[in-house]
């Protein structure tokens, strides 16, 4: 019986864990999270768009600026 | 750094040279595992010499094709997708270009010790001392670049895929140091600092996580990106995601004892073992329903896209061998399984089914961005490919779990007075058959590989780096 307390507070306890990390997230910004692979390739982005509907906030990314390891100091 | 590198948005040279070393030590360490199949056919081949007994070339193949291959792949699948996804060149060409030569001479290390006979004997962790320390600074300086681009990302969000490459870094690195703790007494021989069943299961616990984070988690991450990205789909539920990261790398870390079922080991251990064991098939299958549920409306394009059949077949052997995982685990049916053939064709389920499958759909849709080139020399060769690596995996696995179950049957017969019915040789000679299969299945394994090799070889031979240039600074 103890076991089995054990086993359930241990699954409550995984689940209340992921619903804390994601108590900020909203559906809006998990779609666009999902969407991640596909921001930094406009022409993709339009394919996706028309078979899915969904709205891809495409940018080419930045040049890397000069500077060892291109931090920016 | 040339004013040239700077230009571009991406550093993809050490991903083409990743890709390259993906491709050269897949070959190298595939033919290995056919010859050892080989010997186990006919114990000729094993050629009479010390250095190319089963027993050193066994490690080395197992090492070639975990390091060498999966790990390279890793490697250009993370450097490449990282990039992407955060938005930003990677941290550090030079500490990048340190990584893959560094990673390239671990693999050399091993390629040269392991045939002399230079070896911890602790599966899937054989380099020995002054190998492994340096495999650890390699790892290091890879953790370095990787997490300092994640933190210099212009995304505000850090990708899932992100976190299951950082976690397969974070747990290896933990793993390796642990079980590689030892005393040494010359370059290249040491003693742990663990004995008897801690030491068994200090290793067990690296054994299996060897094959939980270096060949599931990084390759979840490859499928969180290359999956979306060939299907042109979102993936199924950003929400499952996130679930299948934090169960799965909480509980695979457990599942390690169960490789030590019946022996000293303490009972309760065992049962953990187990326990977690059976419990780890909700995450997995969370995953790999997330994976295929993403060609939800576009499973049509399987028709005519063979980069995305390997991609879904991988994740088709990743359900089966995280089926049979924790159906192994069970201590009654581990009481038949262990110590037979089953277990290397569950592995061989994974590791070719699973790691090489997605390895191969992820390199064949990197090769012509990062070479400059709109695709890859020949369609019907991947078709070719994907055809001879299937086949080779059913061949594999399927005469693998015959002769399992044959062998586990014969050890525990018994007769009305309590003897054995049959001797040790007896199951051996049963088993001869499905060796001949399995190394039939190798063969064809390996035939795609080298397919793979020759439409990867034509398609850079006329690369174009100034287009590729172009793709990295436009994407």
């Amino acid at each position: 019986m103890f076991e089995i307390l054990l086993n359930v507070m241990a699954v409550l306890g995984l689940w209340l864990g992921v619903e804390y990390c994601l108590k900020r997230e909203t559906t809006q910004s998990l779609e666009d999270a999902s969407l991640i692979p596909f921001a930094d390739d406009p022409e993709v982005a339009r394919r996706v768009e028309l078979a899915t509907g969904k709205t891809v906030k495409a940018v080419a990314p930045e040049e890397a600026k000069p500077g060892w390891g291109n931090l920016e100091i | 750094m040339s004013t040239a590198t700077l230009t571009q948005a991406y550093n993809y040279k050490v991903v083409r040279q990743f890709v390259v070393a993906t491709i050269v030590w897949g070959v190298v360490g595939m033919a290995m595992g056919v010859w050892i199949a080989s010997q186990l056919v006919w114990p000729e081949m094993n050629l009479d010499l010390p250095w190319t007994t089963f027993g050193r070339l066994r490690p080395l193949h197992t090492s070639l094709v975990i390091f060498g291959f999966a790990g390279s792949a890793q490697f250009a699948a993370s450097y490449y997708a990282v990039q992407r996804t955060c938005q930003v060149r990677l941290y550090s060409d030079t500490l990048a270009a340190f990584t893959f030569w560094g990673w390239q001479s671990v693999i050399v290390v091993m390629l040269i010790t392991l045939p002399l006979g230079y070896t911890t004997t602790k599966e899937y962790a054989e380099i020995e001392f002054s190998g492994a320390v340096w495999m650890t600074v390699v790892w290091v300086a890879y953790a370095i670049v990787f997490f300092t681009t994640v933190v210099q990302r212009k995304t505000k969000h850090i990708y899932v895929g992100n976190w299951f490459f950082g976690a397969f870094i974070v747990v290896i690195a933990m793993l390796h140091v642990v079980n590689h703790l030892s005393i040494p007494v010359g370059w290249f021989k040491s003693y742990p600092v663990y004995s008897g069943a801690t030491d068994a299961m200090v290793q067990w616990w690296y054994g299996h996580n060897a094959v939980g984070f270096f060949l599931t988690t990084g390759f979840l991450g490859m499928m969180y990106y290359f999956v979306p990205k060939q299907v042109g789909r979102p993936v199924y539920s950003y929400r499952l995601s996130i679930v299948h990261f934090w169960a799965l790398i909480t509980l695979y870390i457990w599942a390690g004892p169960h490789h030590l079922h019946y022996t000293a080991l303490p009972d309760w251990a065992q049962s953990l073992g187990m326990a977690m064991s059976l419990i780890l098939l909700a995450p997995s299958w969370g995953g790999m329903i997330n994976g295929m549920m993403t060609l939800s409306g576009a499973w049509h394009k399987l028709r005519t896209d063979p980069i995305l059949r390997f991609l879904v077949l991988s994740l088709a052997f990743y359900g089966m061998s995280t089926f049979e995982g924790p159906m192994m685990a069970i201590k009654t049916v581990n009481a038949l399984s262990h110590y037979t053939d089953w277990t290397i064709g569950h592995v061989h389920a994974g590791a070719l089914g699973w790691v090489a499958m997605i390895t191969f759909g992820a390199i064949y849709h990197m090769v012509p961005k990062v070479f400059g080139r709109e695709q890859m020399f020949s369609t019907p060769l991947i078709n070719a490919h994907f055809w001879l690596a299937t086949i080779g995996t059913v061949l594999y696995i399927a005469s693998m779990w015959v002769n399992g179950i044959t062998q586990g049957l014969m050890w525990r017969a018994v007769n009305d007075d309590g003897t054995l019915t049959y001797s040790f040789v007896e199951a051996l000679q049963a088993s001869h058959p499905g060796y001949v299969v399995r190394f039939v299945g190798g063969l064809f394994f390996l035939s795609g590989m080298l397919l793979m090799a020759y439409n990867v070889w034509r398609t850079v031979r006329v690369s174009d780096v100034a287009l590729a240039e172009r793709d990295a600074q436009i994407a």
